[in-house]
């Protein structure tokens, strides 16, 4: 996890006031939120809770990249809704190349070709998780 | 839905104008949303996303748990012990105020909608790059605080300031520049709210906690989240998010086809748009179902909702709820009575206060704003 990642955690682990509640959360102390939680009545307690459930990238030439640049800052999520063509995801990736993201310039190729086989025009797998309201 | 969740108040309330004709009338409106509906939908894990399902926005005030939530990145939520709001820029006196400063002016109050300018992104094609919202990155809330107008005549904001520049606490990973807005003072000193409660509650902290800016009328990127500068300036504020983001064509292009920075301007009105919330997807003949939705726009009124079941050649007018405040949403019902088997389609168009009227389809955009096409239900009617 990077430290990027521990402090979104934390963030949100606060902002929701939930206690380790999730994979992600596992290692969060254990905080007394003094906001009030919707009641258990309110939602189905099954779900998970806004934020600490995390998609994945798919298998593949290119994850590897794409696990160290683009989850420096976003979820994978972001990505696998995108339905972008070629010329759209090299723009996405030298955009956030400008922005930080780490990606060698020698994976730069290997990144977008993995982008594009994934989450091209005719992406239509992505289903935003459902999940638990928070933040009454 | 369970009847228990609905009230026959809007019902009433509708039949006490006489002129309605019967299929006209008002279906009840919901009053709270029933536990099975009661989830989000999360679009981003991190930076936080996520939009509500439609058919969770059936009441006219949209619950805090179940409003949308959009980040730009992970934010750094302001200390509560030590905010303050810095009003400094084009003013005589700029200074710091605290929550309780704010609260020793007159209370405001404003019952609108806030919309995301990119709901409906998910919906252009061809795609374009960005959160794939569907129709639910809005919500009718109302919010509590303190004019805009009220704070800038204390601090003696001068005339030469034309831009309000508003700052939040959060700040951007690596290299991404930072989320930093002006919107038209003119706008700002007209409708602007510093917000501090939504729905009767303390500002959640996924919704700005303390202070946010509100806009009525306006895309919620002018909604400042997290405020802890305002700045009147002569000039627009500039960088990537007042630049290149949140902007859209001055005329319409080709889909698909880039558009040159001069041919554009700044999201700022809503369009006119409704949505449905509630339609069945199976009918019989003869037998009347509902659809039911809500409508919103820039302009402070929705005029009327009507829905085709032709393909939009005839349309027939829905019945309105009775609340409307200026830039709050509309909900509206559609009572229909199938009169052939078979595959139905419904559509919607909303008119607002100014005659504009809902398009078929919306005008495509290289960042995907302000999507408004006429939504549809597709029912299967057996004889």
């Amino acid at each position: 996890m990077t430290r990027w990642r521990r402090l979104a955690a934390a963030a949100l682990a606060v902002a929701l006031g939930v206690a380790a509640a999730g994979p992600m959360l596992a290692k969060a102390p254990r905080k007394k939120s003094k906001t009030k939680t919707p009641a258990a009545a309110d939602f189905d307690v099954k779900l998970p809770v806004l934020g600490t459930s995390l998609q994945e990238y798919p298998a593949g030439s290119g994850k590897a990249v794409a696990d160290v640049a683009c989850l420096q800052c976003h979820s994978a999520s972001m990505a696998l809704q995108q339905r972008l063509t070629e010329k759209q995801w090299t723009n996405a990736v030298e955009k956030m190349m400008r922005w930080g993201a780490a990606v060698p310039a020698d994976k730069k190729a290997e990144l977008i070709a993995y982008l594009v086989a994934n989450f091209g025009p005719d992406n239509d797998r992505f289903e935003a998780p459902v999940t638990r309201p928070v933040g009454k | 839905m369970a009847s228990s969740a609905f009230t026959r108040r809007g019902f009433l309330a509708a039949a006490g104008g006489a002129l309605l004709l019967p299929s006209a009338a008002l279906a009840a409106v919901a009053e709270s949303v029933p536990k099975d509906k009661r989830r989000m939908l999360q679009v981003n894990g991190y930076a936080l996303d996520a939009e509500t399902p439609l058919d969770a926005l059936t009441t006219y005030i949209t619950p805090n748990d179940l409003f949308f939530v959009r980040h730009h990145w992970n934010p750094m939520y302001p200390d509560l012990r030590r905010w303050a709001l810095t009003v400094d820029g084009e003013v005589s006196a700029p200074r710091e105020l605290t929550l309780a400063d704010l609260k020793k002016l007159p209370r405001a109050e404003a019952t609108c909608v806030l919309q995301c300018a990119g709901n409906g992104r998910g919906l252009y094609r061809p795609p374009v790059a960005g959160v794939q919202w569907k129709a639910g990155a809005v919500g009718n809330a109302r919010w509590t605080g303190v004019r805009v107008k009220d704070v800038l005549e204390r601090v003696g904001v001068k005339s030469t300031a034309k831009h309000l520049h508003t700052f939040g606490s959060d700040k951007p990973p690596e290299k991404v520049p930072p989320f930093q807005r002006s919107l038209e003072i003119e706008k700002a000193l007209a409708d602007g709210i510093l917000a501090w409660e939504m729905n009767g509650q303390p500002l959640p902290a996924l919704h700005g906690a303390p202070l946010r800016l509100i806009v009525p009328g306006w895309a919620g990127d002018h909604w400042m989240k997290w405020l802890v500068r305002l700045s009147p300036q002569p000039e627009a504020q500039t960088g990537f998010y007042m630049d290149t983001a949140y902007r859209y064509p001055k005329t319409p292009g080709e889909p698909g086809a880039p558009v040159a920075p001069e041919n554009t301007q700044p999201v700022t009105e809503l369009f006119v748009k409704s949505s449905i919330t509630d339609a069945p997807s199976a009918a019989k003949v003869g037998a009347a179902v509902t659809i039911r939705g809500f409508a919103l726009s820039g302009a402070p009124d929705i005029a009327k909702v009507e829905v085709s079941e032709d393909g939009g050649t005839s349309w027939r007018d829905a019945a309105l709820d009775p609340r409307h405040e200026p830039y709050a949403w509309r909900l509206w019902s559609f009572r229909w009575e199938p009169r052939a088997a078979g595959r139905a389609t419904l559509l919607v168009r909303a008119t607002d206060s100014r005659g504009s009227v809902q398009p078929k389809e919306a005008v495509w955009n290289p960042s995907g704003y302000l999507h408004n096409a006429w939504p549809s239900a597709e029912i299967e009617v057996a004889a």
